[in-house]
């Protein structure tokens, strides 16, 4: 330790922030005990419908799209900031832009060493939907996500044995903490609610990537690429194994369909369970543990992103590649 | 919770077929457990290239979890859903 980089600490102040962040949170779950969240599969909606659209049909605003866009501003703020300190000019960056850089350098490396020459149209889909799905599955770690919501008294089986206890008032609305039985917290809609357990978002991620693949694939090989798929290159030389062939060329093109459910489901299973889990947690363990889980949901969510850019990495890079063609790194 | 029968029935058996669904997690564990196995062994054959290892460690870490997870979703849907 030399004498100009040693910093003697007195006393240790994160240690007190912890001790008295444990104790205001026993405290709040002595007044305001917490329930156990109402868990439906679909998103709910927050307004009436808006608008009806001829083929399509109704549009609410449902929670997930709030936590959609918030994510969408957020990459955005990113982006803009990288954009504001590239343009200061200085060689090496620092603080947000720096991390952004970092990550961005990573993924390219991945990519590169993955795709070798179709590295540059490959990367900005991978890039893209790592960034998007991690963005997108830490908004579950911010407080008052899945927890703040608006209060519909009539969904609420029995509201006698509820109590709403009124915290402070916004303008013409009433601010409340509901408490009492668990059944109480079904007349609560969340503002925000995680777009990753949205069914709607993962099997649309999942058909753009899938969708993507192909054109890739079709852009690098032009129309051979469906060869893969109507393997009618050895049925006319050897029957019997043209047939065979044949048949394996119908079956990756059904497996083309699969991808689409295993991606959307790989996601939509991981996040949805770690939502119920936290639910679950904190309303029996209220001090601390819930913690813990939130730690594992961090990693659970920079893991999914990251399986889900390499899995469209891997598709994307392999439809580049031909029959027989060894990969030239 | 008093009731009719049928509704009892219906809480009862979305009950047990979600607890049924949830023995699927098992293969999912033995896929993962696997897939460590393999990587920690390259890893003590070959330490340099440990960064690698890693990484494709997690994408097979993935595609296992993948099928648990798919049981946990039809454990999930027979709970909220039907």
């Amino acid at each position: 330790m030399s004498e100009t980089t040693t910093r003697r600490w007195r006393w240790g102040t994160n240690r007190w922030l912890v001790l008295l962040f444990i104790t205001l949170s026993a405290v709040l779950a002595g007044i305001f005990p917490p329930l156990r969240p109402h868990v439906q599969l679909p998103a709910e909606r927050l307004t009436e419908t808006l608008f009806t659209l001829p083929l399509i049909g109704e549009f609410q605003l449902s929670n997930t799209l709030v936590a959609l866009l918030l994510a969408d501003a957020i990459l955005i703020l990113m982006a803009l900031t990288v954009r504001r300190a590239v343009r200061r000019g200085e060689p090496t960056l620092g603080g947000v832009a720096a991390a952004v850089e970092g990550l961005v350098e990573g993924l390219y490396t991945l990519t590169e060493s993955t795709a070798g020459k179709w590295t540059k149209t490959i990367f900005p889909w991978m890039a893209t939907i790592v960034l998007l799905v991690l963005i997108v599955n830490w908004t579950e770690l911010i407080p008052g996500v899945d927890s703040i919501g608006l209060l519909d008294e009539h969904h609420i089986e029995n509201p006698e044995a509820c109590t709403f206890d009124t915290l402070f008032q916004l303008g013409s609305t009433e601010v409340v903490a509901v408490g009492g039985e668990s059944e109480c917290a079904s007349g609560v809609v969340p503002f925000v609610r995680v777009a990753s357990t949205d069914l709607n978002f993962t099997i649309g991620l999942a058909v753009v990537s899938v969708v993507a693949t192909q054109a890739v694939g079709l852009r690098a090989q032009g129309r051979a690429y469906f060869s893969k798929f109507f393997n009618t290159q050895t049925l006319f030389k050897t029957p019997m194994f043209g047939a065979i062939n044949f048949l394996v060329g119908l079956l990756e093109a059904i497996l083309e369909a699969v991808k689409v459910l295993s991606f959307s489901f790989r996601l939509f299973g991981n996040i949805f369970a770690g939502s119920i889990l936290l639910f679950v947690v904190g309303s029996l363990v209220p001090i601390f543990l819930q913690s813990a889980v939130l730690l594992f949901e961090f990693f659970v969510g920079i893991i999914q992103a990251i399986v889900f850019g390499m899995l469209t990495l891997i598709f994307m890079s392999l439809a580049t590649l031909g029959h027989g063609e060894a990969e030239a790194h | 919770m008093e009731g009719n029968i049928v509704e009892a029935a219906t809480i009862l058996g979305k009950l047990l077929g979600a607890g049924m669904a949830a023995i699927g997690v098992l293969g999912g564990g033995i896929g993962v457990g696997l897939s460590a196995l393999g990587a920690v062994q390259a890893m003590g054959r070959n330490p340099d290239v440990a960064g690698t290892i890693q990484t494709n460690m997690i994408l097979g870490f993935a595609f296992a979890e993948a099928t648990s997870i798919y049981a946990l979703v039809v454990a999930l849907l027979i709970l909220f859903v039907f």
